[in-house]
């Protein structure tokens, strides 16, 4: 069969694997679930947000200084896990923590997976503010594969943008032979004194390959 | 019935024939025999033909979303079939979404190769 994926987030305790600890993680159901990027939105929401919520919430861009989103949350929108929540912070989203986003593989792939971001679902643009809008290099979505080390603080991370600033989760590695856990810490960097504040979307998106 | 993915013509005049995107049964082409001729289906229904090689190479490029409206479904992204001869290989990448083939040729000491996992070949 195909190799599969899965994708999956640490709610517990950011220095555990999933292997080790898979009760600190929820594996994420891609159709239904989504990351809320936000300052002071709540952990343990017993109700998903509404927009007048997130909008409360929302980072605030700082005339001096770049800021980096405070919380990632999973919106969880089964809420069953640890009780009826919808949202979850992500543990260790931004810090020096190693086992943040997990991507799970089943079995070998043909090439090193990679992390890409873009506009839409059809990967073609990148244009967005939250994406260089269209320089990648200028990307607010800064990525750092953790699967062979911990990221160490502060990091940068790449910019990721379009087929040019793409996020390898196989720590450079290559393909894998085997199936295996890969993870990533990532972050939202809004410049200091940035021009055009939004609500953007944008799209997550991991390519691999398999025979 | 669907149309397998490949066929293969081995040197001694066996046949082997491929399954589909899911499950394409690349894997279960005997490394005990040499590929004579192969046969790899298009987006169009139609079949390339490859002969002439010392070995073959076979993957699928896909996505999946993480985020966004079409989150958690795989899409198929290119389809690689690739032919290696003593001094080059030539690859033919297929983009699925629009049924273009794209041919190259490519020195066997290529980055590309090397990065390809080499569990695959047959």
């Amino acid at each position: 069969m195909a190799t599969a994926l899965n994708v999956r987030v640490n709610y517990v305790d950011a220095t555990h694997t999933y292997s080790g600890h898979t009760s600190d993680y929820i594996t994420m159901d891609l159709v239904n679930d989504y990351f809320i990027w936000s300052k002071t939105l709540a952990d343990l929401m017993t109700h998903e947000p509404t927009s007048d919520e997130l909008n409360a919430a929302a980072e605030i861009i700082d005339p001096a200084l770049a800021v980096t989103v405070a919380k990632c949350l999973l919106m969880d929108y089964s809420h069953d896990v640890g009780g009826s929540y919808y949202t979850h912070l992500i543990q260790g989203m931004g810090l020096n923590n190693q086992y943040v986003y997990c991507f799970s593989f089943d079995g070998a792939t043909a090439t090193e997976p990679q992390l890409e971001a873009w506009d839409t679902s059809a990967h073609t643009t990148h244009a967005k503010n939250v994406l260089g809008i269209a320089t990648p290099a200028n990307s607010m979505i800064k990525g750092v594969c953790t699967t062979a080390a911990l990221p160490g603080f502060p990091w940068a991370g790449t910019a990721l943008a379009g087929a040019s600033n793409v996020l390898l989760l196989n720590a450079a590695l290559g393909a894998l032979t085997i199936a295996k856990d890969l993870y990533s810490n990532l972050k939202i960097v809004i410049p200091a004194a940035y021009t055009t504040p939004a609500a953007e979307t944008f799209v997550l998106t991991v390519r691999y390959t398999y025979v | 019935m669907n149309k397998p993915l490949f066929q293969i013509v081995f040197e001694d005049n066996t046949n082997f024939n491929g399954g589909d995107y899911q499950k394409t049964k690349w894997l279960e082409i005997s490394t005990d025999k040499k590929i004579r001729t192969l046969f790899y289906l298009l987006p169009t229904g139609d079949y390339i033909g490859l002969g002439g090689y010392e070995r073959f190479y076979h993957m699928v490029e896909c996505t999946k979303d993480v985020t966004g409206d079409k989150a958690g479904i795989q899409n198929l992204e290119f389809d690689y079939i690739i032919g290696q001869k003593k001094d080059y290989t030539t690859i033919y990448q297929i983009d699925m979404k629009t049924g273009c083939i794209n041919v190259k040729d490519i020195k066997n000491d290529d980055e590309f190769l090397k990065k390809l996992n080499p569990n695959f070949w047959r």
